[in-house]
């Protein structure tokens, strides 16, 4: 600790931090452009010069390091002197064109030349002009000349997102931020770079002149996009969500959020947003009343169970449901008698339900991530699937954790990779029973060779291990072995093991107990063995299943569906009832994030024509069913009946036993590897025009191995047709030397796709 | 004493005569009151009277739908919707001042960065209906369109003073 004095006030502060921080601390304020806590010092912009005892010319506060008995003063004679004169050298070069901007009202550069500006130019000669670049359909940067070259948006890149997209050219006057490589910022991050922004040069682009930021009205929300439980500050203006921003919070999305959560908002009003309920009567759809549609499906229920039987009826529930929407999901199956109920939609091994305990969770906190010197991350497209804590795993690995991969694909997480093994699916299990045999090796003084000594001699090195398992490994058939694998590793370096969360509610759907007990079927058991009635809420078969040959096949065999929808989809082609229900903006509701983070919020607008949130029609429905228990009068009532007096922490757990780890008998022919695009993970994201702009949202391509490709016969960039079961699809081959040999690459969950079969398995691939 | 002198003040009519004196003063004195409407009195070039929405001389208008001028308003009058135009400028959809609401305080004219919204010299208006008096972007352009001679040159007159 260090004792210094900032206008006249005594404040002790952490030896080597800056004077800036030790005034933040104290809540004494600096004006300043290029610093930003979560970035590294750059001191270009000089807006933080102060006066320092004994400095003979006033020093930027942002890079000086406090000194003992240091004296600053932030606001004597000299500093404003030299803060006023920085002030007007910025403005020398910027447009001055806030009526237009959409920065304008909340903008840095505004704020500070209030209080440090003249009120009139001294300058009357030409301003600089820097043209206008096209970088992406999420950033804008149309009025490069408002760029005050802080260059945060640069550091942010290299830091943060870990890829220089964005650099700064040339010197001088004619210094100017310009894209790299490929032209546009392709980064999952990048509309971060719009916040870091002081200015109004990097804007949103579909939020271009939308609305002036002091009109709208700021909403707090939870993402329903990822895992991590991020804050949003969802702004509406006219019962509209115009933007999303996020809420700082440093032991989950510090001051960042992914595009995802960013820009989704976008698709919430779409023009296929279901807003009337419907039946289909004689093949045709009808829109309806609320009480008929709710008869019409309590009746369709009412007479299978009585008919058919009520195990006959299955519902199934997406993971961006909130907790109150599965709770009572469960409470109407299990209340007309079936226990077939499950929101595991992408899950294929279910043989850990009853082994394990808990819910399975991150395994330890998101902060912990960060303070992690060794982790395995095991079967996970990690930047893609969990933007935000790639990000985090990035920093830990600039600041000299070493990370290992298991995985099938070997996609550029942008960070130092210590050690890696890159095997087919069937050979996961086995690549990991390597480790853990090395590791235990470890422990008696031998060193394994290959890949997997090298991971479990990293292993071994470290004070605070992670193994992280991500959403391939959970979807993998034999996910309740990694799982087992995982907690030996673990185990074996005193480590932790958690489950990078899917979606959302992940956790909160164990806790909501929407999972099948041991007389039910799970979500794959379901499809498999097709039931006569299903009951949808949020899922689209055909995206959001393991299987959509199967789970569409189901749907169409059934007698009853009922669709209980933000948007009319494909549905339509087998449902009976469409429900329209409310996405999360306009619904109050909770979600549980993977490191059992309970967060509950409300609706931020109106439900947008006769929408109902999904827990109210659900709650209906038990009542028109005579189910006891629907007499909840708000969804806090519904949370409470779940969460009262429950300790969540103890709900959470990992440890599963009686799971021997063997190999899988050698698959012969080629193995799909499926990730689901980062852009095709929800119902709302699917929609939204400007992701679906973007690169990652591309249609998918067959990427195998070149030697494979040659072996068929195939250039990389000639069209391929893949197949699996009945359906086959026609997809651009590339060649990708990077993945294991034996291996076909397809998205799943995208509209391109669906003709396919399972996610993982055989999969045939031959010249179109 | 005081009730005898009280007596031939009034006896005498004194008080009266007292008043009809200012009376004859002013039948007698030049009129000041303007024979409104035959006759007006001189205006400002800072009167503050019916809005209008100024274009540029090559037909444009001029407002680029900041929405200062909303926010500034005191008295929550103005109304105002934007739209991106196909040609990439903001403009806006919807502008209307309620009349009823206005206290022709002339802050948005002072907040506009473009001289679009102003206030003209024109008071002789008048609705019949309450709805009568709530002005619209096409109604407040066609004022700007009559009357941009005279806004010009007022706003050209005031210039020095700034
Ligand atoms: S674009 Fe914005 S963030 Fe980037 S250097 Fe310019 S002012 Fe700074
Ligand atoms: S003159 Fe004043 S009250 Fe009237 S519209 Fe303008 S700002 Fe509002
Ligand atoms: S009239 Fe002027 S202040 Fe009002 S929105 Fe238009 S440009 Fe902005
Ligand atoms: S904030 Fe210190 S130089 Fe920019």
């Amino acid at each position: 600790m260090i004792n210094i004095e900032i206008d006249g006030k005594q404040i002790q502060t952490e030896n080597g931090s800056t004077v800036i921080e030790a005034a933040h601390q104290a809540g004494i304020s600096i004006p300043h452009f290029c610093y930003h806590k979560k970035l590294s010092i750059a001191a270009n912009c000089r807006m933080c010069l102060v006066q320092v005892e004994k400095a003979p010319k006033p020093l930027p506060a942002c890079a000086t390091p406090v000194t003992e008995g240091m004296k600053v003063f932030t606001h004597s004679e000299q500093a404003v002197k030299a803060q006023k004169g920085v002030m007007e050298f910025l403005l020398v070069n910027h447009p001055l064109d806030c009526p237009i901007c959409d920065q304008g009202g909340e903008c840095m550069l505004q704020d500070m030349s209030v209080g440090y500006g003249g009120g009139q130019s001294r300058y009357h000669e030409e301003k600089r002009v820097v043209l206008a670049k096209d970088i992406g359909p999420l950033v804008s940067a149309e009025e490069m000349s408002r760029c005050i070259n802080c260059t945060r948006c640069v550091r942010f890149g290299v830091e943060i997102a870990g890829q220089m997209e964005l650099g700064q050219a040339f010197r001088g006057e004619h210094a100017e931020i310009v894209s790299f490589v490929s032209g546009t910022v392709d980064s999952e991050l990048s509309g971060n770079m719009i916040d870091l922004c002081p200015v109004g040069a990097l804007t949103s682009k579909p939020f271009r002149y939308k609305a002036r930021s002091w009109e709208l009205s700021r909403r707090r929300s939870v993402s329903a996009h990822d895992s991590l439980g991020s804050g949003l500050a969802v702004q509406t203006k006219n019962n509209r969500v115009l933007r999303v921003l996020p809420i700082e919070n440093e032991d989950i999305n510090e001051c960042w959020l992914s595009d995802k959560d960013r820009f989704a908002y976008e698709g919430l009003n779409t023009a296929d947003r279901l807003t009337k309920p419907m039946i289909k009567q004689d093949g045709k759809w009808q829109e309806v009343e609320w009480q008929v549609a709710l008869e019409y499906a309590a009746n369709g229920l009412r007479h299978i169970a009585n008919g058919a039987g009520a195990e006959q009826i299955g519902a199934l529930a997406t993971a961006n449901s909130t907790l109150e929407e599965l709770y009572l999901l469960q409470k109407l199956m299990r209340g007309i008698g079936s226990d077939n109920v499950d929101f595991r939609l992408r899950q294929s091994d279910f043989s850990g339900d009853v082994k394990q305990q808990g819910a399975p969770w991150l395994g330890m906190s998101v902060a912990d991530i960060s303070r992690a010197d060794r982790l395995l991350v095991v079967g996970s497209f990690l930047r893609k699937d969990h933007p935000l804590l790639a990000a985090r795993i990035r920093r830990a690995a600039r600041k000299g954790a070493q990370i290992n991969i298991i995985h099938s694909a070997d996609d550029d997480l942008l960070m130092h990779v210590a050690h890696k093994a890159i095997v087919a699916p069937d050979a996961l299990v086995e690549a990991l029973t390597q480790v853990s045999k090395a590791l235990a090796s470890e422990k008696q003084g031998q060193s394994a060779s290959g890949e997997a000594g090298a991971i479990a001699r990293s292993l071994a090195g470290g004070e605070r291990v992670a193994v992280l398992l991500g959403n391939f490994a959970q979807q993998h058939p034999q996910a309740a072995q990694l799982q087992a694998l995982a907690q030996q590793i673990a185990a074996l370096s005193n480590g932790k093991f958690g489950f990078l969360g899917e979606a959302a509610n992940s956790v909160g759907g164990y806790l909501a107990q929407a999972v099948p007990g041991t007389k039910g079927m799970n979500a794959a058991a379901m499809l498999a063995t097709p039931r006569k009635a299903y009951v949808l809420l949020n899922v689209e078969p055909e995206l959001d299943c393991a299987d959509p040959q199967q789970a569409v096949a189901a749907m169409q065999a059934a007698d009853l569906v009922i669709a209980l929808s933000a948007y009319k989809h494909h549905a339509t082609e087998y449902a009976d009832v469409l429900l329209p229900i409310a996405p999360y903006t306009e619904t109050s509701g909770t979600f549980v994030s993977t490191e059992g983070r309970v967060q509950s919020f409300k609706g931020a607008v109106k439900p947008l024509g006769e929408t109902r949130p999904a827990w109210k029609v659900l709650r209906v429905l038990g009542n028109l069913l005579k189910v006891d228990g629907f007499g909840q009068d708000t969804s806090e009532a519904v949370r409470d009946e779940v969460l009262q007096g429950v300790d969540v922490s103890a709900k959470l757990n990992n440890a599963i036993g009686g799971v021997e780890a063997k190999a899988a008998p050698a698959s012969s022919g080629l193995q799909r590897v499926a990730d689901v695009p980062i852009y095709a993970t929800d119902a709302v994201v699917r929609r939204s025009a400007p992701l679906q702009a973007t690169a990652d949202a591309a249609i998918p391509q067959v990427r195998m191995h070149g030697e494979e490709l040659k072996k068929l016969g195939v250039q990389s960039g000639e069209v391929v047709k893949v197949g699996q079961g009945q359906g086959s699809v026609q997809l651009f081959a590339v060649a990708d030397d990077k993945l294991p040999r034996g291996v076909v690459r397809v998205a799943a969950g995208h509209a391109a796709t669906v003709a396919l079969g399972a996610m993982f398995g055989t999969i045939t691939v031959e010249r179109a | 004493m005081k009730n005898l002198i009280d007596f031939f003040k009034s006896f005498l009519l004194l008080e009266l005569l007292k008043g009809m004196s200012v009376t004859g003063k002013y039948f007698f004195a030049r009129h000041v009151t303007v024979e409104y409407p035959e006759e007006k009195t001189p205006q400002s070039f800072r009167f503050r009277g019916l809005h209008a929405q100024r274009r540029y001389p090559n037909g444009e208008e001029r407002c680029i739908g900041c929405k200062l001028c909303e926010a500034v308003c005191p008295a929550l009058a103005i109304k105002i919707e934007v739209a991106e135009r196909a040609d990439g400028t903001r403009r806006t959809t919807q502008y209307d001042i309620d009349l009823v609401k206005c206290i022709f305080c002339g802050f948005c004219e002072e907040s506009c960065p473009v001289d679009a919204i102003v206030e003209t010299r024109i008071y002789e208006y008048h609705g019949e209906n309450r709805g009568d008096l709530y002005y619209t972007k096409a109604m407040l352009l066609a004022n700007g369109d009559k009357h941009e001679a005279q806004i010009a040159a007022d706003r050209a007159a005031d210039a020095k003073y700034r």
